[in-house]
Formats: C-alpha cells, structure tokens, sequence
C-alpha cells in the first residue's frame, strides 16, 4: 500500500462573515493528488515499470499520449523506453521528430542485422528517452511469436549495461487483434486512453475486460479531448460519467487543445512547449501520477468566468 | 403634483460625488445659520427643506427633503415675502442681511467643494499626470505582448533551429528545462485556490468537483467485465484453411487471412537465434557476421583459384616468348664482354643493352 504524502495540511474550510449566513459551513476534502509540481515524484512499483497504452478505437490519442508522457517522464528525470508496437502503422516516430533517425527496428534485431542498441534511437531533446520501433512499414512480423519477441526485449533492456529504463511504454495499435495481443502480452499496467463520447467508451470497456483477463489488473483512465464547455452545455458526458460508466481510477483529464495538431506537425511534442499548454501541463501532471502509481482525486468541471481586477485592463 | 424625495445623506451609492459634496456644504452651511438661529431653519426661496437632528451637538444624520417646485410657487414666495415686509423694518433689514449672508456663505460653500477646490490650473496637471500614467502603462503592456510573442516566434536560421533539429542538445541550453522543485508552488501557470475548491491553469478558472469511484463500485466494474468478457489468450496463428491440430483449444488459436499485407503465420527465422540476437550486446550482429565470413571464404576461394591457375603454363603461348637465336648470342657475347671490363666502362647504357642493340647493317659492320 502505497502511502501518499499530502502536500497541503487537510484544512477546513470555515466562514467567518459579517452577516449570519444561510448556508451551513463547508468543509472541503483536500485535493492533494491534484496538481504536483512541489517536488519531484517518487517512483514506486518495480522497475522497469511495462505499461501499454492502449484504447481499443483509433484515433483517440494513444501515440499522442505515449509521446507526452514519455518525454514529461524524462523531464522528471526517470529514463523511459518508449516502443512503437503498431507493426503496420507506426507512427510515434513522427510525433517526437526522430523520423530520419530510424533506421533499425525489432525486424532487424530479430534477423540479426543489428543489435538491440543499434536499433534504440536516444531522443538528443532528452538523453533518458529512447525510441524502440516493432517494424518498418510493409514488412512482415510472424505473428508466432510477437509476443515472446516483445518479452525477450523487455527482457534485454532490463539486462543491459547502462542499468534498466525506469519505464517501458508501450504504445498499443488500435483493436484488438494480433497487434493489440502482441502489445499487452509482457505489460503489467495498462493505461486506457478514451474520449467521453459512447463508441469510444464501449471499445474502452471491451478493451478493459481483456486486459483484466489477460492478468493486467492495474489499468488506469485517461479522458482525452474534454472540452469544458460542452460538458456545461450538456452536449458532452463529464468526467465523472465517464468514469462512472468505465469504473476506472483516473490517471489523467486532458483537455482538448490546438496546439496538440501542431505539435504533431513540428514533431515537437507540447510538454515541452513554452509556455506550457494546458493539455501539456494536464500530461505533466497525468505523468507525475504514474510514477507514483496515483489517481485524481479531483476533476476540473466547468470554466467559472475569470473575476477581473482593476488591473485586469492591464493584463494582470 | 409636488413630488418629495428622501435623499438619505448616509448612503451615497446613489448620488454622485459632486452632488453629494454640494448637499453636504449645503447642510454645513445651513448647520452654521442654524446655531446662528437656534431652530430649524426654513428657506422657502430655495425650496429646501431641512430637518437636522441633533445628538451632542453634533449632526450625525441629516435628511434633505427635497421638493419639486410647482408653477404657481412664485405667488407663494410673493406672499411670504408680503408678511415679511409687513413685519417691523429693522427685522427685514435683518432678514436681508440674513439672505445676503446666506447667499454668501453659500457662495463660499460652494466654493469649498473639494472637487472644486483644485484650481483650474493645477487640474489640468493633474489630468496630464494621470494621462502620462495611463499611456505608460499601456505601452508596457504592448510593449510586454510584443516582446512574448517574439520570443516565440523562432527566428529563422538561430541555433535554436540547430536543437530543434537534434544537432545540440537542449537540454544543456535551457530550452527544455527540468520542473523545479525546490521553489514549491511557484509555477505561475497553476494556480489553486485556498479553498481547493477551484484551480486557475493557463489563465482559466476551473471549477473542482471530487471524484466519486469507490472501491466497491470498481469491484462491481470488474465483476460485470468478467462476466461479458470471456477470452483466452491466442497461442496459435493459422492461415485461413488450415486445420486444427488435435491438441490445441480452438479459443486459443488465431486465424490470419492470407492476403493480410503484414501479418504472417510462416515462422523463416529460428526462435532461438533470434532470441540469441535480441539479446546480444556486443560485437557485430550475427546476420552481418554471417555475410561477413560467407564473403571472407569466397574470397579466398577465389584467390586459391587463381593461384593455381598461375602455375599451369599453356604450351600453345609459351611461343611467344621465344626470341630469335642470332640475336640471341650476339647479346651474351656483349654480356660478356661487358662483364669482362666492369669498372672501365661506365655503367651499361641502355645503347649498349643487347637487347636494345639493333645489329648494324652488313654495310657498315664490312667496309
């Protein structure tokens, strides 16, 4: 049992007016596991840590995620191995920028044309990062033994010179085929990426119950794409629906955010952005959660309008 | 209809400033003409009315009542006026000096008026300071945007195009720095309230609400998951077509088109020199090895090869290095004789090589 250090003293929250008040006093639960940027997190659990990102439908922000919280965990300083298991599709290259630096994958290694350093391409943004890709488009994995390649390298990584990466992510393809049975098979924890609209959730749940089946017990949301003010229209389901439909502990809430498409485009992902953006600093905060094996404690629910100063005029 | 309005001095969120001073020089002045008096005053030329209460000598509360002056006002002022000239003269005299002073002392009310007390010279100062302030602080404020929006614009051909490239690392150069931990709640993106109840994050308030998921109800998420989600883990690939071997549960086995463009049930490469592969950490890997030596041994293939051929000397050309005799032995004779006189002649000269004498004619070799 992992004990959480609260960073603020529980406080209780008291009135204390001018004029008797209607309403009876509040008392607010301290929202510790909410923003952590006091201090550097402590990393429980076993190193490597092997967590797939996984979502079950396309398209919801996997690699995004994969890319974002890779880097934010060389940020805090744990070395992390991010492998790109999509053998068909691969793609996360391309969001951290290092797509002319791949020139050996798990293929080669297989057959013996590099070793598995060769084929680990070190991120120059971030020494502590490196990039491990499945295969190169058009080419042929026997699906025999995927899995057992995958072990074998989670495996030798843990075994090498240098020491073992504090994390090993692994970015899942999407369904639930041979891929995603490839992806899950050396894993421990799982993170689940999904959007809050109904065909998301329902593959985010099917994908779930596999993974528990498999033996994953240790799966964690992310709620990708939130936009606050269809959530206040009622046009979109809130997080704590979501999460009431998934029953799932929240890793992280990412809101929706321009600056996501074009740090794709710049291969340049946002966590590094300054000044940061608000999905950047909601994936900081996602990253700092999986070090320390927590969960929000607390959502963001609506925009209240910002109440404006006298200086305000000024920029303030 | 004369309509009377209640002005309660107290609360002045309903009269302007200037107003509100004009009301209160008026009921200083009026408080001044008052002890003069010793009563309530009553001032039917102006249309006012004002009840003062007292309290220790001093007024604490003052009511203007204001009322609107009707049109036939003027005859009742007429009146007024009429009893009062009716009355002794020293009295009306008195009363006129009364007026004059009030008007007076009105005047020097009025002019008392804190907003009114700055000279007309210095106000205009005093607006061009505060203009002169104001036009400051905008300019900063531009001049604050503009120099954040050129920081982010990247200038082309800087170094920081060379670390965007992965050609320096930026981690060195402060580009991308690590989260600080040693100034606690200093990040100025973030912001909680002192209630935890809202959190303020890029400049946009949000409002928090606590996650409701217990641990029962996760229990009953996993149970209702179990129950719809039944699946085994797939152990063997087969082609569409293929049977079924007799061993093997067919929940476990995985059918592959066979048109699929990247997944293949045909295992060409050995597991365990593959795994041998993965894990090797030094030295060349095994493919490059292999080709390496396979290429190393054709090579010297080849060379034996041609050595042997070297050897063998085909009869059919050997003819061709044959030279005819006669030149043959006059160049051992000069051989000879140029190894008989070694040290007078100099060193053999190419004109004096046998081979490259030509044998003088007859003509000349017989004069």
């Amino acid at each position: 049992m992992i004990s959480i250090h609260t960073i603020t003293k529980p406080s209780t929250f008291q009135f204390h007016p001018k004029r008797p008040s209607r309403k009876p006093p509040k008392t607010l639960a301290p929202i510790h596991a909410l923003l952590q940027y006091n201090r550097k997190p402590q990393l429980a659990g076993d190193t490597p840590r092997v967590v797939v990102i996984t979502s079950g439908k396309g398209g919801v922000g996997k690699t995004t995620t994969t890319a974002n919280i890779g880097l934010s965990l060389a940020r805090l300083g744990f070395s992390a191995v991010a492998i790109d298991a999509d053998v068909g599709l691969r793609n996360l290259d391309l969001l951290l920028g290092l797509e002319n630096r791949v020139n050996y994958t798990v293929v080669e290694v297989l057959n013996g044309d590099c070793r598995l350093d060769q084929a680990l391409v070190r991120d120059k943004r971030w020494s502590n990062f490196e990039l491990l890709c499945i295969s190169k488009p058009r080419s042929k994995l026997p699906l025999g033994f995927g899995g057992k390649a995958l072990i074998w390298l989670v495996d030798a990584l843990k075994n090498r010179e240098e020491g073992p990466p504090d994390f090993i992510l692994i970015d899942c393809p999407a369904g639930i085929d041979a891929g995603f049975i490839t992806a899950i098979t050396p894993a421990n924890e799982a993170v689940l990426v999904t959007t809050p609209d109904i065909t998301s959730l329902r593959d985010a749940d099917r994908v779930t119950g596999l993974l528990e089946c498999d033996g994953i017990r240790d799966i964690k949301m992310i709620v990708n794409r939130v936009r606050t003010d269809m959530i206040k229209g009622e046009d979109m389901m809130s997080v704590l629906d979501v999460q009431e439909m998934l029953g799932l502990p929240l890793l992280g809430v990412i809101p929706e955010d321009t600056e996501v498409i074009r740090s794709t485009n710049r291969g340049y992902p946002l966590v590094l952005n300054k000044p940061p953006a608000l999905a950047g600093l909601a994936f900081e905060q996602a990253a700092w959660r999986l070090v320390e094996q927590d969960s929000m404690k607390a959502v963001m629910v609506e925009e209240e309008p910002k109440k404006r100063g006298f200086f305000s005029f000024f920029g303030g | 209809m004369a309509s009377i309005a209640a002005v309660p001095v107290r609360s002045p969120s309903f009269l302007p400033l200037c107003f509100l001073f004009l009301i209160w020089n008026f009921s200083h002045s009026l408080t001044k003409l008052r002890n003069f008096r010793n009563g309530l005053q009553f001032w039917p030329e102006l249309g006012l009315d004002c009840t003062c209460k007292y309290s220790n000598g001093r007024v604490t509360y003052r009511k203007f009542v204001v009322k609107a002056m009707e049109s036939d006002v003027d005859s009742g002022l007429r009146n007024d006026a009429v009893v009062i000239k009716s009355s002794e003269k020293d009295y009306a005299e008195r009363q006129q000096k009364l007026h004059q002073n009030i008007v007076a002392k009105l005047h020097e009310s009025v002019g008392s008026l804190p907003v009114f007390a700055f000279p007309i010279g210095k106000l205009s100062g005093m607006n061009f300071t505060i203009g002169l302030c104001i036009v400051a602080t905008m300019l900063v404020v531009v001049v604050k945007g503009y120099a954040a929006k050129g920081s982010s614009d990247r200038r082309p051909g800087s170094v920081a195009d060379l670390v965007r490239r992965g050609q320096l690392r930026s981690d060195r150069r402060g580009i991308s720095t690590p989260l600080k931990y040693e100034d606690p709640f200093n990040n100025p993106m973030v912001k909680v309230s002192k209630s935890n109840s809202t959190v303020e994050m890029c400049g946009k308030v949000y409002r928090l609400a606590p996650v409701t998921l217990t641990d029962e109800l996760q229990t009953v998420h996993q149970k209702r998951r179990s129950r719809a989600y039944q699946w085994k883990r797939p152990t063997v690939f087969l082609k569409e077509g293929d049977p079924i071997p007799s061993d093997v549960d067919p929940d476990t086995v995985r059918w592959i088109p066979a048109n699929h463009p990247f997944a293949t049930t045909a295992s060409d490469i050995d597991e365990g020199l593959a795994q041998t592969n993965v894990y090797q950490k030094h030295g060349v890997p095994f493919r490059i090895q292999a080709e390496h030596e396979a290429l190393q041994r054709k090579l010297e293939a080849l060379q034996n090869d041609q050595k042997l051929g070297k050897l063998v000397i085909d009869p059919a050309s050997a003819r061709d290095f044959e030279r005819p005799l006669k030149s043959h032995m006059k160049s051992e004779n000069q051989v000879e004789h140029n190894i008989s006189t070694p040290k007078s002649g100099s060193s053999a000269s190419p004109s004096d090589h046998p081979s490259g004498n030509k044998p003088l004619p007859e003509e000349l070799q017989n004069p």
